[in-house]
């Protein structure tokens, strides 16, 4: 057990340092790092231990995704800064990029090398996925700000 | 609150569509930019500010007692930059909080500098967030190290094409070609057990997620164009990086991930 946790530790510490490249990537504010780090550890840790309860990776993400945008919510109103400087950096880790590339790169070799069987498999069930999940984290991410739509006043 | 004649209803107009245009620019969600104009107009005393948009123009009205100005921008997308959509939030609440007059926007507007990080300590961030992607997906370490390497020198070239302001699909292209070249190092001689792992890993830095999470994010809260706009350019930017890919492998001969 202790095994476990152990390890979704130190896989929660690399999702961290993931997150802080991508924010670098997108130039937030430095002293909003320190979130997307912890933003990153907590969906990453959050989707690990449900895919160990045995939940689909759908689901997981979707809950990680909600939980995320729930907090951001809070972060934003305290600190002032636009909710999406939180959480794309918190969920890059996990933006299903590897499904979406294989997708695309069966379909550009559908093309050179031929039409085959096994090339719209890898096709239909990588961009099935990443679609999928894609969808999980986006609709988890804006159902707190459709929440507070209805009232009818900004976010912040 | 004194009456605002045409002229100065012009200013005010120019002034909101700037800040509009800059959000636009650099990637704000679609609902912010509308929030942050008519917030921006009941400050500066406009009765209300209506805006339409899409991915490549922004039109915005704006109507005070029996007059209204219309204007239209287009709209340049640029890379990503949050710092600069944080500081225009900032002026709009100082705004709101302290009533300033039109000519404070103007000059914050014209006085945001965007927050560069160290570009070598963001080659080095970068390399080590797609190395831990790899660590994530169960690589070994010379497969995380050949990671780091390829997406470190990836980053350095796609900061030098951004640089010389390329189209984003050329850089995208270049910089998943120099990424997978440098990553197939992984596949010689059977150094590492897992070479796809550091194949797959190291164009990871190109995943276009503010362009997919935005989309959904402006489809869900109404702005169905916006969406679509920006849906389809996550998918030109994926082609991009995948044509990068694909080259790299004709070179190297080599099939598949």
């Amino acid at each position: 057990m202790s095994d476990i946790i152990l390890k979704l530790i130190l896989e929660s510490f690399f999702a961290s340092i993931a997150s802080i490249g991508f924010a670098m990537v997108f130039n937030v504010p430095k002293d909003s790092l320190k979130f997307c780090a912890f933003g990153g550890a907590l969906t990453y840790m959050i989707r690990a231990s449900l895919l160990n309860f045995g939940f689909g990776i759908e689901i997981s993400t979707f809950v990680a995704s909600t939980a995320i945008g729930i907090i951001a919510l809070y972060w934003s109103r305290k600190y002032l800064i636009p909710r999406p400087v939180y959480t794309v950096a918190s969920i890059i880790p996990m933006i299903p990029g590897t499904y979406a590339f294989t997708a695309m790169i069966s379909l550009v070799d559908m093309n050179s090398h031929g039409v085959s069987p096994e090339l719209i498999e890898l096709f239909i069930e990588n961009g099935l996925k990443a679609v999928a999940i894609l969808g999980a984290i986006s609709f988890g991410l804006a159902l707190p700000s459709l929440y507070f739509m209805r009232l009818n006043r900004p976010v912040i | 609150m004194q009456e605002i004649n045409y002229q100065h209803q012009t200013i005010i107009t120019r002034a909101i569509i700037k800040a509009a245009v800059l959000m636009s620019e650099f990637g704000a969600e679609s609902i912010l930019i509308e929030q942050t104009a008519q917030r921006l107009g009941s400050a500066l005393g406009i009765n209300s500010v209506e805006i339409s948009l899409i991915p490549s123009a922004i039109v915005l009205t704006t109507l005070y007692n029996n007059q209204s100005v219309t204007t239209t921008r287009r709209v340049h997308h640029k890379p990503i930059n949050m710092s600069i959509v944080c500081d225009i939030q900032k002026i709009v609440i100082s705004i709101e909080k302290n009533k300033y007059g039109v000519d404070y926007l103007a000059d914050s507007l014209k006085d945001i500098e965007p927050n560069y990080y160290n570009r070598w300590l963001v080659v080095l961030m970068v390399g080590l967030a797609c190395a831990s992607f790899s660590y994530l997906q169960g690589a070994d370490w010379v497969a995380f190290f050949i990671t780091f390497l390829a997406s470190s020198v990836a980053m350095y070239v796609r900061q030098e094409l951004a640089k010389r302001r390329f189209v984003l699909i050329i850089t995208f292209g270049v910089t998943a070609l120099v990424a997978t070249l440098i990553a197939s190092i992984s596949q010689l001689n059977n150094i590492s057990e897992t070479p796809n792992i550091a194949l797959a890993s190291s164009v990871l830095l190109l995943a276009p997620g503010f362009a997919f999470i935005n989309s959904f994010l402006d489809s869900l809260k109404g702005y169905l164009s916006m969406g679509w706009g920006r849906w389809l350019e996550g998918i030109l930017l994926t082609i991009a990086t995948s044509i990068g890919i694909i080259l790299a492998m004709a070179i190297l001969d080599m099939k598949g991930w």
